[in-house]
């Protein structure tokens, strides 16, 4: 299976009510000490458009390999999306709707 | 605690009086005195010789002293030292302005009167040879070697005197103590030894760990019956770029580890020092073995690639580089490697204790911000709930709503000092 680079979703009370009633509360992994995230997955390609579409992101090679720093309203975005698709699976559609609004 | 530097060296503060000060000022203006309006990283290094930050450097480096800290990390007569410490000024500057070797120069920052820099050279050096052997590249992307090919045609080296301390504003004011009443505070606390913490970022356990850890290698062979080790955190504070902490952040969260008990005053001090990180991995351990040895400072902590950039340094270069010069230093290194979360013991835990190797969650500056940027609060056990709050506070007291470096932070911010009228 090719590798993948998550982007993660920490989880507050808020976030993980709505995993909860998107029935995705199962998809939340413990890191840190018990702090809830959701490891949103990226290939190889859709890690370098994200990375590309914001450039103050940051991929963490050193530790975590995931892609981290992007702003709070674009992980808001990526979240809503998935509650409303119910998958994680959602960030080429993401891609996508950014792609399109900065057409 | 006697006021002996680096390098042996006694501190001196190269400040005039007010009154003699003001005079100095009539004098050179009445005689005509080039002046010249300094930018903010030479307004801070002349901050720092004046106050024996870099002792023993009472003013801006020489050729002599440039070609040695470059090629052999030492100064002309012998001491260590590690970065060039240049005032550099384009031909057009010196040409209209007049300067010479023995000329008297009015520095000034914000249109008002700074310092004296009594001109006793001017010389150039080749960047690319500097950049070479100061941080181990060419390479431009090396923010180091910018900085160095971003230096003008022309180095003036000679003595500074401060004539107009700076005005410190109020949020760093208690934090800005410079050598000669460090070591008094020091005294006063009757720590007989003071393990120095570096930083440019808002602690997470692992850095309280790290202080920790330090102090515990630093007690050593102390007698218990009083608190005779400190640990200082010594926050730099310079150049800052978007994305970075907040300096007010930095500070009031470190200071917060002590208010909130998590140290205490018997055990910890905040403190800043204005420099702009050169990023020169071992060669600025080295640097910051002397600033910290002026701060009356008797160990210091080094972590695991310790003030390095990207991929340049090896992780225990300057671990290293610092054995190999022990001789030449006034102040001990201690030296640590990682502390981590490990879900299996339950608790933050030390790279070289736990064997719970798989299970190990590593901290990652990266990643806590990712948290912090998520508004979401980490357990107590990775970041203290005291520390959580004051950084949300300082963004929106301080940042404009961000914790971190933002364009509208580095526009509208509060300078760290000024320069007031000198009168």
């Amino acid at each position: 299976m090719a590798e993948t680079y998550p982007i993660n979703i920490w989880i507050n009370e808020e976030r993980f009510e709505k995993l909860q009633q998107a029935g995705l509360a199962s998809m939340a992994k413990e890191k840190m000490a018990g702090l809830k995230v959701l490891p949103v997955p990226t290939n190889e390609e859709q890690k370098d458009k994200i990375l590309k579409l914001f450039p103050m992101a940051k991929f963490d090679s050193a530790t975590t390999k995931s892609i981290e720093l992007l702003p709070r309203e674009v992980k808001d975005r990526i979240f809503d999306l998935i509650i409303q698709k119910k998958t994680l699976d959602v960030i080429d559609d993401f891609i996508k709707m950014v792609e399109e609004e900065r057409k | 605690m006697d006021n002996i530097g680096h390098g042996g060296k006694e501190i001196v503060e190269r400040i005039l009086p007010r009154d003699e000060a003001v005079k100095k000022v009539e004098e050179l203006k009445q005689k005509g005195a080039p002046e010249i309006e300094v930018r903010r990283q030479i307004a801070t290094e002349v901050i720092d010789i004046a106050y024996g930050f870099f002792c023993p450097l009472e003013g801006f480096m020489g050729k002599a002293d440039v070609d040695g800290v470059c090629k052999n990390m030492r100064l002309a007569d012998g001491t260590v030292w590690s970065i060039p410490i240049v005032f550099d000024i384009s031909d057009e500057e010196l040409s209209q302005k007049g300067i010479k070797e023995g000329t008297e120069v009015l520095l000034t920052y914000m249109g008002n009167p700074m310092a004296l820099f009594e001109v006793s050279e001017v010389f150039t050096y080749d960047k690319q040879e500097m950049a070479q052997n100061v941080y181990g590249t060419t390479e431009e992307k090396h923010p180091g070697v910018k900085r160095t090919y971003a230096y003008k045609d022309k180095f003036l080296g000679g003595k500074i005197t401060l004539l107009n301390p700076p005005k410190i504003n109020p949020v760093f004011e208690p934090f800005f103590i410079p050598p000669l009443e460090m070591r008094k505070r020091f005294q006063e606390k009757g720590w007989k030894r003071v393990v120095a913490h570096q930083t440019r970022n808002v602690p997470h356990t692992g850095h309280e760990w790290l202080m920790k850890g330090a102090w515990f290698q630093t007690y050593g062979e102390l007698p218990i019956d009083k608190p005779y080790v400190g640990v200082l955190v010594n926050a730099i504070i310079g150049e800052k770029r978007v994305g970075d902490y907040i300096d007010e952040a930095i500070v009031l969260a470190h200071d917060m580890l002590r208010k909130a008990g998590y140290f205490g005053e018997h055990n910890h001090m905040t403190s800043i020092t204005f420099w702009d990180m050169r990023y020169a991995g071992p060669r600025e351990a080295v640097f910051h073995a002397a600033l910290r040895t002026n701060l009356g400072l008797t160990h210091h902590m080094y972590g695991r690639d310790h003030a390095g950039v990207g991929t340049y340094y090896g992780p225990y270069d300057a671990h290293n580089l610092l054995m190999s010069i022990q001789d030449d230093l006034r102040i001990t290194p201690t030296f640590s490697m990682n502390w981590l979360y490990c879900p299996h013991c339950g608790e933050v835990t030390y790279e070289g204790l736990c064997n719970h190797k798989d299970e190990w969650q590593k901290y990652s500056g990266t990643l806590i911000r990712s948290i912090i940027i998520d508004g979401v609060k980490p357990p107590r056990l990775i970041m203290r709930p005291e520390v959580f709050d004051v950084v949300m506070e300082c963004a929106e007291k301080y940042g404009f709503g961000s914790p971190f470096v933002t364009e509208e932070y580095l526009e509208k911010r509060t300078p760290v000092f000024t320069i007031e009228p000198l009168k």
